[in-house]
């Protein structure tokens, strides 16, 4: 099995493949610790003080520090190789994924089928996948969300699933789901009143952060909803697996065929910098269609560009640049308070939160975190190392 | 590459849209794949040699401790010590034939000229 896939739908590596994505986990940490802090290193002791001397000020941006430091050799090799490193991820697990296809395929029929969970799952074959998705192999992952090799195929679930098993390491968590799993905790205990009877997740993927949420809220109507349609059978066949009922459907976030105020919670996870900005705004406003009044709209994100400094913005944005996320910094750039506002979310509503990752910091750490918000992103939040944090933000209706 | 058998679909293993040119100089980001591969590949050996190892130990051929203290003879020694001289130009040739080149014969006939 790849590291992080325990369920019943792992994949059995050969010894090569193994040692292959093992060393790919070990690779992302070099280039993403050793590399990136030489390459702030050499930012901070050369380049920002070069651009200060010719400049009479340091950089304003994170435009202006990706401008001073893309001819530097560091920002050159860091580059390569996190773009290399990004494929061989994928490439590591790509073999032993495709020898197991039918054997994937079968078991996602039956776990579909099973009783172990009531969810379900629909697919529409007449369902238009959008550009921003169909056109692109988003973070460099071959076929992306939604390619299909055959009738009712999970393949690409499985490569997303086994993928980020190996991109992620350990960062997401035992079973990948610490991004649902610290945030469901941190906001059950925030609001003990709370107890919403229907949950939505917004392009949920394989469902590895909706999973907590019904786990979290056990009486709620859990579904999930994304355009692939690979990921949302995976998906429910991997919730199935759990013994965990989710309802997963193919359906675009931007309209969706739910009811007016359905939902008391609509969340999303690494969504919404994968969703063009007019995306974006659609999405925000079907939220806000959907959710019953006193529901809560809370979208988990990378950490927008005015809550960070120069640096810290050229870092995160970079993928957007070299990591196939064409629209990672376009969302980063729109401030969440006024696309919340736009949607026609009372201002008085926005909330935002930075929570301390339940595997890294443990239970108590999230509960704590509940009374010790200052709101503040910083250098780890939304950062694969050592100290992260998950930023999440929305509004009450 | 791809493992699919000739009657099915083969799964896709390139990103479309290959785009990750970071060095001006020809080829340099290619090398940098090709090194990062490389490294990978070696790192499957030592994982396999660590499994023999590991058996050789539980087998009781030898243990990893006798590894760990086992001594060349000075014969041996020498000639390892030769070879890895020779198998570290090999890797950095092209460091070497950098320098070396700097004494071409100025009269070196000129190739033609590209077109």
């Amino acid at each position: 099995m790849t590291k992080y896939v325990n369920h019943d739908l792992k994949v059995s590596p050969t010894p090569e493949e193994a040692a292959r994505q093992t060393f790919m986990s070990s690779m992302r940490m070099y280039v993403l610790h050793d590399l990136a802090n030489g390459m702030r290193t050499v930012y901070e002791s050369e380049v920002e003080p070069k651009f200060e001397r010719k400049n009479k000020r340091t950089p304003k941006d994170g435009v202006e520090v990706h401008r001073a430091l893309k001819k530097d050799p560091t920002f050159k090799f860091y580059s390569s190789m996190r773009c290399n490193a990004q494929e061989m991820v994928f490439r590591s697990i790509l073999p032993t994924v495709e020898r197991s296809q039918d054997t994937l395929n079968k078991k996602a029929k039956a776990l579909s089928r099973s009783k172990k969970a009531n969810g379900t799952v629909e697919t529409d074959p007449n369902f238009k996948v959008p550009r921003s998705v169909s056109a692109i192999d988003v973070h460099r992952m071959p076929g992306n969300y939604d390619t299909e090799y055959g009738p009712d195929d999970v393949t690409q679930g499985a490569v997303y699933d086994n993928g980020i098993s190996v991109f992620s390491m350990g960062f997401f968590g035992e079973n990948l789901d610490d991004i649902g799993s610290s945030i469901s905790m941190f906001i059950k205990n925030k609001y003990p009143k709370f107890a919403p009877k229907r949950i939505l997740d917004m392009g949920c993927t394989i469902g590895h952060n909706t999973v907590p949420w019904a786990k979290a809220y056990p009486k709620a109507e859990v579904h999930a909803i994304d355009v692939g349609a690979p990921v949302v059978r995976y998906g429910h066949a991997r919730a199935q697996a759990a013994g965990v009922p989710v309802h997963f459907h193919q359906q675009n976030a931007e309209a969706t065929d739910f009811e007016d105020e359905s939902f008391d919670l609509i969340f999303s996870s690494m969504f919404l910098h994968e969703v063009p900005k007019k995306g974006i705004k659609k999405v925000f406003k079907e939220a806000r269609r959907l959710l019953k009044p006193g529901g809560l709209m809370l979208h988990m994100e990378l950490p927008p560009n005015k809550m960070l400094g120069a640096y810290d913005s050229f870092y995160l944005d970079w993928d957007s640049y070299y990591n196939k996320e064409p629209f990672y910094k376009p969302f980063r750039d729109m401030d969440p308070r006024a696309v919340c506002a736009d949607a026609g979310f009372a201002k008085s509503k926005f909330v935002q939160y930075v929570i301390p990752s339940l595997g890294q910091y443990g239970e108590k750490a999230v509960k704590d975190s509940v009374k010790k918000q200052t709101g503040k992103a910083d250098d780890q939040t939304g950062r694969f190392a050592a100290g992260i944090h998950w930023y999440c933000f929305g509004a009450w209706k | 590459m791809s493992t699919a058998g000739a009657d099915k679909k083969p799964l896709r293993y390139s990103v479309r849209g290959k785009d990750t040119r970071f060095f001006s100089a020809e080829g340099v980001d290619e090398l940098v794949a090709i090194s990062m591969a490389l490294a990978q590949e070696l790192w499957v050996v030592k994982e396999r040699l660590a499994a023999y190892e590991g058996l050789a130990a539980k087998k009781k051929v030898f243990t990893a401790k006798e590894i760990e203290g086992f001594k060349f003879t000075p014969a041996q020694r020498a000639k390892l010590d030769a070879e890895s001289q020779a198998f570290i130009d090999r890797v950095f040739f092209t460091l070497r034939e950098r320098v070396e080149g700097l004494a071409a014969d100025p009269d070196e006939p000129a190739p033609p000229k590209e077109p």
